[in-house]
């Protein structure tokens, strides 16, 4: 039976993705998007950089609009599924599918009773809630080291703020791995920002809003603005009883299926390895390529295309341009391929140049595109 | 339809060029060209597949008046 009226549960970029691969696929049915959002989808990208720094607005960073045909309801969040009955549910009633696109994304992680009001950062409400917070502030702690956090914290120091990172290891280490975490860190460091690095969980301090975190051996940090950036969870509630397999996020398969008729996408998902492992890649352009997968998979079922990683990510803070394809957090030192770390811009390659599984590229112009070809073959085959 | 790249705001991820090849392309220092001043319309879909999918929102498509 050929679908007629599919239904997207979501508004950013997995949404968008899947609502273009279905036109792109000559899908002529009914799109309905529904978005829990108060604003048409943008990019994520730049809420921790020129949104937070008060250069960018909303209208610098909507992608470019839904075709008219497309059924797009803001400020419509899903409350339920009944995967039976081919119905979403929300506040404004149901909505009927015969092909359901999952797609709701993550929100911040906080850390946080329930008396404390928290600042973070994930969808445009949030930014420009912390962007006030911060233009008001002189001092600011964050509360985690990775891309995000370190990024709010090169916006927050170019602002002039007193910034701290607080984490349990050295902000980035995980992501880039060691050498060039270290190098990212000693440009901060070097710009003003102090790190923390603590052995055990911290405490928020202060109600409503934190001023301050208590560390692991009893030390209090304070600062007019505490943001905590500790990672995401997925949008799963809604799924809650639904037979829809949750582990951690949306269980999807190597086609990012679901159910029958029933695929997701984006930050939502959870992959299954095949060995039991489940893994988790909330990176755009991840959400991009299971978004088309998911698409390829509910319109041609077993013979579609299979998702296939890109394993591409990157960050910009502190002036550095940091882009990742292959394997996150390289072991050891790097075979240089091109330029010099110390001269601040370098092409890296673990574990050697003839079959990199990781390749940086730091202030270096190289497109991913070609970085991505000199991983090796192996490592592309399964890419 | 027309295509406008904001070059400052480019970062050269390349989604775009990955995306419609026939549309954008990265130069030397990996920021993005356009391939046409005005998108063929068989590629049109494909432009605006190719814009959207900028993280950072340097691409914009315009349609073009009926009359130009």
């Amino acid at each position: 039976m050929s679908l007629r009226q599919v239904v997207v549960v979501g508004g950013s970029i997995a949404a968008l993705t899947a609502v273009e691969m279905l036109r792109m696929e000559e899908f002529d049915g009914r799109i309905t998007v529904l978005s829990d959002e108060e604003v048409p989808p943008y990019t994520r990208v730049p809420l921790s950089k020129g949104v937070l720094a008060g250069t960018e607005s909303i209208d610098d960073i909507v992608l470019a609009p839904l075709s008219d045909d497309v059924d797009l309801r803001l400020r419509t969040p899903a409350t339920a599924l009944d995967i039976e009955a081919q119905v979403v549910h929300t506040p404004a009633g149901p909505v009927r599918y015969d092909g359901l696109v999952i797609a709701t994304g993550a929100r911040a992680r906080r850390l946080g009773g329930p008396d404390q009001v928290e600042r973070v950062l994930r969808s445009h409400d949030d930014c420009v809630r912390l962007r006030d917070d911060l233009a008001a502030a002189s001092s600011v702690i964050i509360v985690g080291g990775g891309f995000l956090g370190m990024e709010v914290a090169s916006t927050a120091r170019a602002l002039g703020k007193d910034v701290t990172v607080v984490d349990l290891a050295p902000p980035l280490d995980r992501l880039l791995g060691t050498v060039v975490g270290g190098r990212v860190r000693s440009v901060a460091t070097q710009a003003g920002v102090r790190i923390v690095v603590t052995d055990g969980g911290v405490r928020l301090l202060g109600a409503p809003t934190p001023t301050g975190v208590e560390l692991v051996d009893g030390t209090h940090l304070e600062a007019d603005l505490v943001v905590s950036a500790v990672g995401d969870v997925p949008n799963v509630e809604w799924l809650a009883g639904s037979g829809v397999q949750l582990h951690g996020g949306v269980v999807v398969d190597h086609h990012c299926r679901v159910a029958p008729n029933v695929v997701a996408a984006g930050d939502v998902t959870v992959m299954s390895q095949g060995n039991g492992d489940l893994t988790r890649s909330p990176h755009w352009t991840n959400a991009v390529d299971q978004a088309r997968a998911a698409i390829r998979a509910l319109l041609h079922g077993d013979e579609a295309a299979p998702y296939r990683p890109s394993q591409y990510c990157w960050t910009e803070q502190f002036g550095l341009d940091v882009k990742l394809v292959g394997d996150l957090d390289p072991q050891g030192e790097p075979t240089v391929l091109d330029g010099s770390l110390e001269q601040g811009s370098a092409l890296l390659a673990w574990p050697d140049a003839t079959a990199p599984r990781t390749v940086i590229a730091l202030n270096h112009h190289t497109p991913p595109a070609k970085l991505k070809r000199l991983l090796r073959p192996t490592a592309q085959a399964r890419a | 339809m027309k295509i406008v790249a904001d070059r400052d705001r480019c970062e050269g991820h390349g989604l775009c060029a990955d995306t419609a090849p026939e549309v954008y392309e990265l130069d030397d220092d990996a920021i993005v060209v356009l391939r046409h001043e005005v998108v063929p319309p068989e590629l049109e879909r494909k432009a605006e597949a190719g814009a959207r999918v900028c993280p950072v929102a340097a691409l914009r498509v315009e349609q073009l008046s009926v009359e130009a």
